[in-house]
């Protein structure tokens, strides 16, 4: 029949890239993400740390429809100061979407490693006891 | 703003640990963590699962087609499965997914010959590796139980019926098919924080306590007879030294006594399934407030269940390695980057520069 195959739920196509951006054409430091093959595990953490973050003034994610199998997030950044001198320009320019992405990730992966070993230390606190 | 760094530090402590169930506390991080790591303990650590059955004879009551999929829902030990293969992106093979890098192969030969119903069960499943076979549900716990172990029955045989296949287990996730899942039950909840308004709580009667208590349908919260606390004059309704009788409190009655009244206590905070039954009882008895309960928001309760294929606490362990891969895989290329330097001089613009 032409039901497609399971796998297309998250395996990448060839060709198609896993992760494209947008840049915003009408709105400053604004930029549109799609993740292809991904799904409310990573659209909702990636948004709940960049939340974390004070030079993200605006970070969503959607999945277009269930059966397209992908998430775009959408963020807006720039620094809570962003009226004039020279070091809160350069503050504006460091926060553009994409570092926002990247230091968000960046921090769920340390965040990870951090549970990773405080998990198996209390494995292995655990198993001493018996 | 490079350098500054919004990592979180969460906190796990584990409660209980046995081979295929574990409960734990995870702290300081929130809830996109914890359904994150749910959602990845059920579908998305990979396991070893039969996929491909070739049968040679079946001559069972069940069809071929039953017998497969019976086959692929058998969990098998799976602690190999993290370093595996996808039969998928195996090289090796040329995608027909049947070396010893992505695949086990699985051998069933069984004919019933006596006039005995005879149970194929997955212990007849012969591997090729012996580091992935059927899981072993005899319970060693329970040396009482004197039934044999005979595994999970795939189809009964009468005399003559015979079944021969060969069978390939691969790797997969549970979001391609559930036989794939390695998780029986991965839930979390929030951990409750329950205030009793002592001052409160101590002008209701015993019989609007014990009602305030009863009012909850999981066993929340109890009355402590030891910590008995003076509540004021009350008359005993019935002989106080031989049943503890209903206490009427209020100056109306003459002939009261000082009576001790028992404690509303919190027994168990987890058992609240944040129904809200005992705050709306609470409100319709005039006293809302006398009990508040909040969802620490930081802070959650997970129970872990798994098939057997591996174990609870590697189960979480390979979540968390999952979820690291997912992540790792959702970064940036380096030619995006580039493309969008091409910007950079409009980017500078638009940014104000």
């Amino acid at each position: 029949m032409n039901a497609p195959d399971r796998y297309e739920r998250f395996v990448v196509p060839e060709g198609v890239k896993k992760v494209s951006y947008e840049r915003d054409t009408k709105i400053m430091n604004a930029a549109t993400f799609t993740v292809e093959r991904e799904d409310h595990t990573i659209g909702n953490i990636v948004r709940m740390q960049l939340h974390r973050d004070d030079n993200v003034l605006f970070a969503g994610y959607k999945l277009p429809h269930p059966l397209q199998y992908k998430i775009l997030l959408r963020r807006l950044s720039f620094a809570r100061h962003a009226s004039s001198n020279t070091v809160q320009i350069q503050t504006t320019s460091q926060s553009s979407p994409m570092q926002a992405y990247n230091q968000a990730i960046n921090d769920l992966d340390k965040e990870l490693d951090h549970l990773k070993s405080q998990f198996e230390g209390e494995l292995a606190k655990h198993t001493r006891d018996y | 703003m490079e350098g500054v760094s919004y990592q979180r530090f969460p906190k796990i402590k584990i409660r209980e640990v046995k081979d295929d169930f574990m409960k734990f506390e995870l702290r300081e991080t929130d809830a996109s963590i914890a359904n994150a790591l749910r959602r990845i303990m059920i579908a998305e650590v990979p396991t070893i699962a039969i996929d491909l059955v070739e049968i040679e004879v079946n001559s069972s009551v069940l069809n071929d087609e039953f017998i497969s999929h019976r086959l692929g829902l058998v969990p098998l030990t799976s602690e190999r499965a993290m370093s595996m293969r996808f039969s998928r992106d195996c090289d090796a093979c040329d995608g027909d997914g049947q070396c010893e890098y992505c695949s086990v192969e699985f051998y069933l030969r069984v004919k019933c010959l006596s006039d005995q119903t005879l149970d194929v069960t997955s212990k007849d499943l012969l591997s090729s590796d012996h580091t992935v076979v059927p899981v072993d549900y005899s319970d060693t716990s329970s040396s009482f139980d004197n039934t044999p172990n005979k595994g999970i029955i795939i189809v009964k045989l009468r005399r003559g019926q015979e079944l021969r296949l060969r069978a390939i287990a691969r790797k997969g996730i549970g979001k391609d098919h559930a036989k794939w899942s390695p998780a029986a039950t991965v839930t979390f909840m929030y951990e409750p924080e329950i205030y009793i308004n002592e001052d409160m709580m101590e002008s209701l009667t015993l019989e609007e306590k014990t009602e305030l208590v009863e009012s909850s349908p999981t066993k929340v919260f109890g009355i402590d007879p030891e910590n008995k606390q003076e509540t004021g004059k009350c008359m005993i309704v019935g002989n106080p030294s031989t049943s503890p009788g209903i206490p009427l409190c209020g100056s109306r009655w003459p002939n009261t006594i000082w009576v001790y009244a028992s404690m509303v206590i919190v027994v168990d905070p987890e058992a609240y399934t944040y129904d809200d039954e005992v705050l709306k009882k609470a409100e319709a008895m005039g006293k809302p407030g006398v009990v508040e309960i909040h969802a620490k928001e930081d802070s959650f309760i997970f129970t872990v269940e798994t098939t057997g294929a591996v174990k609870a606490s590697q189960l979480v362990l390979n979540a968390i390695e999952v979820l690291k891969q997912k992540l790792d895989a959702v970064r940036l290329s380096d030619d995006t980057v580039e493309a969008d330097d091409q910007f950079g001089e409009l980017g500078a613009h638009m940014r104000g520069g």
